[in-house]
C-alpha cells in the first residue's frame, strides 16, 4: 500500500508535507515540496484499516495548518494521480487502481503538451480511454513511450520506490542563564556553538555557504544577521571572525539572552591542484580579510577594478575582489609604461593659449610655463547620455613635471586630468 | 616513494619542466610550486638594469620605498612590479588614500586587474576621521593576511604635514608585520620616508620626457626617462625608461 500527499495551496515550509509523512513511515519519497509519496507497507498491525490510516494522516495535516489531499492505493502512480485529482481523503483497495483512474483527465499523468495534444487529436479524453488501447498498437505509433503511458494510465508503477533522505538541518541554539553584553563574551559563546556545528557539517561532507545568526535580546526582540561569503567554509574560526566583524558594524541594541546559529549546507568543494599553477589564496582567508576591510569596501569604491567597454576617457568600474584561477600569461612581458596619476575630479585650470596650444597652466598645486607639448588629441562621444567632447594635451611644465590637460569643448573650460608618472 | 620524498621529487620534476619550457621559450615566468618557500624569490620589475641593481628584484618580507619628484616614473615602476606579480598568478594590493591610481594605466602596464585589490581613500573626508591612520591599519590587515605578494602603499598626494604627524614607530610596526612573510611592502612617496634594513630605498631622478616629431600637431609623447638610485649611502644607479601608455 502506498500513499500520496499533495497540496495545491502554498505550504508554510518546504518540508511541511515531508515532516507530516515522516510521522507515519520512515520511507518517504519526495522530489519536491509537493507531492510526497509514502511507503505504507508493514503498517497493517498498527493501522488495519487503510481508511483509518488515511484519516489519521489527514487529521494531523489539518492540525498542523495544512490542507493536503491524501490518497492511498496499491501503487504509487495511482496514489499520485488520485491525490492530484481528489480533495480530502481517497482510498482505493488493491486491484481497483485502473477502475479508479479510468474517468480522470489525461493531463494528470505528467504528459508533455505535444504528447497530450496528440492523444486528444486521437479522440482520447480520459485515462480509461488510453488504458483501453492495445499496447502493441501504441508501441507501433509512439515507440517505447506508448506502453509506458498505457501502464501509467492503468495505475501501474514503472520504477521502484526510492526513499529520500531526511533534509539535513544544521542549526544550534544556546540559551543563556545570564544575558551577555558586548562582543568579547559573545566570542566564546559563538565558539561553543560554531565548533559542533562545523564538525557536523564536516562529518557529512558539507560546508556552510551561508550562516544565519539570531540573537534573542533581553527586550524580547531578535537581532538577525546573515552572512554569505564568497566561498563556503566549515572552519569555525573563520565563521566566528566573520560574525564578530559583522556584529562590530551592526551591534545588537540590548544584552543577549539566547543565540541561534543556522548553517546553509552545500557540498564540499573539491579542487584539483596543479603542479605548474601557483597556489590560490585560501577562500576562507580571503573572506576574512575582505570582512576586515569592510569599511573600505562597503560603499563599492574599493575592490578589483575593471575597464568598461567605452571610448570615454578613464572609464572604469570597481567590483568585488574575488580572484579566480590564474590564466596563462602572455609569452612576452609587457613594456614598462608610464602611468597617469588622476585627479578626481579633474582640477579646473587657467590656461594661456599661444599659437593654438597651451603656453601656461595654472591650477591648484600645478603651475608653470609649458616648455614642451604634444597634442591636441580630440575625443567625443556619448551624445545620447552625458556627452563629452575634449581636446587633450600632454604638456611639460618647467620644473613641475609632465601633465595631461584637456579643454572641455562643451563647456569651453580647461582642466588638469592628471600627472604622467 | 615515501611522503617525505614527495616534495623534493615534485620540486625536481617542476625544475626540469620549467627548464624545458624556458629552453623552448614557451613560458618565461614560472609560478612558484605549491608549498614552495617564496620568501627567497625576489619580485622582479621586469627591467633588467633596475633588477640588476636591486639584486634580482624587490625583497619579500621587507619594507622598501620608491621616492622621487613629480613625473619621475614612481607609479610606472610600481605598476611594473605589480604586473610581474599578477602575471605569475599571485595577488597585489594598492592602498591609495589619495585615490590617484588610473585603472586604464594599470591595464596598459599589463596588470591582471582581477588580481589587484585597490583600496581607495574616501571621496569626502568625514569630520574627525583619521584617514592616514585608517590607511595604515588597512595596510597592516593586508600584510597580516599573507594573501598578497606585493602591497603598495601610495603616499604620493598625502600632505607632508600628515606624514610628519605619524609616530616614528609607525614604520617600525609595519616592518615587523611584514617581516618573515612572503609579501613585499613598497612605499611610494615624494621624498624618503622609511625602509627596512633589508629593504630597498629607490630614489628616482627625472631625466625628462621624450617627444617625437617636430613641434606642432603631429608631435608625440613617447615616454619618460629617469635614473634609479638604489641605496642611500653608496647608491647603485640604473637608467629607467617608461613608454607612453596610450
Amino acid at each position: 500500500m502506498y500513499g500520496c500527499l499533495h497540496s495545491s495551496s502554498p505550504l508554510p515550509s518546504e518540508e511541511a508535507l515531508f515532516d507530516l509523512a515522516k510521522e507515519f513511515t520512515p520511507r518517504v519519497e519526495a522530489k519536491a515540496p509537493t507531492p510526497v509519496l509514502l511507503d505504507l507497507s508493514g503498517l497493517g498491525r498498527i493501522w488495519p484499516d487503510p481508511v483509518a490510516l488515511g484519516q489519521a494522516i489527514l487529521d494531523l495535516g489539518r492540525a498542523r495548518g495544512l490542507d493536503p489531499n491524501v490518497a492511498l492505493a496499491g501503487t504509487r502512480t495511482a496514489a499520485l494521480v488520485l491525490a492530484r485529482s481528489h480533495a480530502g481523503l481517497t482510498v482505493v483497495p488493491p486491484g481497483g487502481e485502473a477502475a479508479a483512474l479510468a474517468p480522470l483527465s489525461l493531463d494528470l499523468i505528467d504528459l508533455d503538451p505535444d504528447r497530450l495534444a496528440l492523444l486528444q487529436r486521437w479522440g482520447l479524453r480520459s485515462l480509461g480511454d488510453l488504458a483501453a488501447l492495445p499496447a502493441v498498437a501504441l508501441s507501433e505509433r509512439l515507440g517505447p513511450e506508448g506502453p509506458r503511458l498505457r501502464r501509467r494510465a492503468r495505475g501501474e508503477d514503472d520504477a521502484p520506490f526510492v526513499a529520500s533522505p531526511a533534509p539535513e538541518r544544521f542549526e544550534l541554539t544556546l540559551d543563556l542563564e545570564w544575558p551577555v553584553d558586548g562582543l568579547e563574551p559573545l566570542s566564546f559563546l559563538l565558539a561553543r556553538v560554531l565548533e559542533p556545528l562545523c564538525a557536523s557539517l564536516v562529518a557529512r561532507g558539507r560546508r556552510a555557504a551561508g550562516l544565519g545568526l539570531d540573537l534573542r535580546l533581553v527586550d524580547g526582540s531578535t537581532h538577525r544577521r546573515a552572512l554569505r561569503p564568497a566561498a563556503p567554509s566549515a572552519d569555525p574560526r573563520t565563521w566566528r571572525t566573520l560574525l564578530l566583524l559583522d556584529l562590530e558594524v551592526h551591534p545588537p541594541r540590548d544584552a543577549i539572552q539566547a543565540l541561534t546559529v543556522r548553517a546553509e549546507p552545500t557540498p564540499s568543494r573539491s579542487v584539483q591542484f596543479s603542479l605548474l599553477d601557483p597556489a590560490q589564496p585560501s577562500p576562507e582567508k580571503l573572506a576574512e580579510t575582505m570582512a576586515r576591510l569592510h569599511e573600505w569596501t562597503k560603499d563599492g569604491r574599493s575592490g578589483a577594478p575593471s575597464l568598461l567597454d567605452t571610448h570615454r576617457p578613464g572609464a572604469f568600474a570597481v567590483g568585488t575582489f574575488a580572484p579566480g584561477p590564474a590564466s596563462a600569461a602572455a609569452r612576452e612581458p609587457p613594456l614598462p609604461r608610464m602611468a597617469l596619476r588622476v585627479f578626481r575630479p579633474p582640477l579646473p585650470a587657467e590656461v594661456a593659449v599661444k599659437d593654438g596650444g597651451p603656453a601656461f597652466v595654472s591650477a591648484a598645486g600645478v603651475r608653470g610655463a609649458v616648455v614642451d607639448r604634444a597634442g591636441p588629441w580630440r575625443a567625443s562621444g556619448d551624445w545620447w547620455d552625458g556627452a563629452y567632447s575634449r581636446e587633450e594635451w600632454d604638456v611639460t611644465l618647467g620644473g613641475a613635471g609632465l601633465y595631461r590637460i584637456f579643454r572641455d569643448r562643451l563647456r569651453d573650460a580647461w582642466f588638469v586630468e592628471g600627472e604622467l608618472d | 616513494m615515501s611522503a617525505a620524498l614527495l616534495p623534493a621529487a615534485a620540486s625536481a620534476a617542476k625544475a626540469a619542466l620549467e627548464e624545458l619550457l624556458r629552453a623552448r621559450r614557451l613560458q618565461t615566468e614560472a609560478p612558484p610550486l605549491r608549498g614552495e618557500d617564496r620568501r627567497r624569490v625576489p619580485i622582479a620589475t621586469g627591467l633588467l638594469a633596475v633588477d640588476a641593481v636591486l639584486g634580482g628584484g624587490l625583497r619579500r618580507g621587507e619594507l622598501s620605498e620608491l621616492h622621487g619628484p613629480a613625473s619621475s616614473g614612481r607609479t610606472g615602476l610600481a605598476l611594473a612590479l605589480a604586473t610581474g606579480v599578477t602575471r605569475r598568478g599571485a595577488l597585489a594590493a594598492w592602498v591609495d588614500p589619495a585615490d590617484r591610481l588610473d585603472p586604464v594605466s594599470a591595464a596598459a602596464a599589463g596588470i591582471d586587474l582581477s588580481r589587484l585589490l585597490w583600496l581607495r581613500g574616501a571621496k569626502t573626508r568625514v569630520a574627525g576621521s583619521r584617514p592616514l591612520t585608517e590607511t595604515l591599519a588597512a595596510t597592516g590587515t593586508l600584510l597580516g593576511s599573507g594573501l598578497f605578494d606585493l602591497v603598495v602603499l601610495d603616499l604620493l598626494g598625502v600632505p607632508e604635514s600628515e606624514l610628519r604627524r605619524l609616530p616614528l614607530t609607525t614604520w617600525t610596526r609595519l616592518e615587523r608585520v611584514v617581516e618573515g612573510t612572503s609579501t613585499a611592502l613598497l612605499l611610494l612617496a615624494a621624498a624618503h620616508v622609511a625602509h627596512g634594513p633589508g629593504g630597498a630605498s629607490m630614489a628616482l631622478t627625472p631625466r625628462g620626457p621624450c617627444f617625437m616629431g617636430a613641434a606642432g600637431p603631429g608631435r608625440l609623447l613617447r615616454g619618460l626617462t629617469a635614473e634609479v638610485a638604489v641605496g642611500r649611502h653608496v647608491p647603485r644607479r640604473a637608467p629607467l625608461r617608461l613608454h607612453a601608455c596610450c
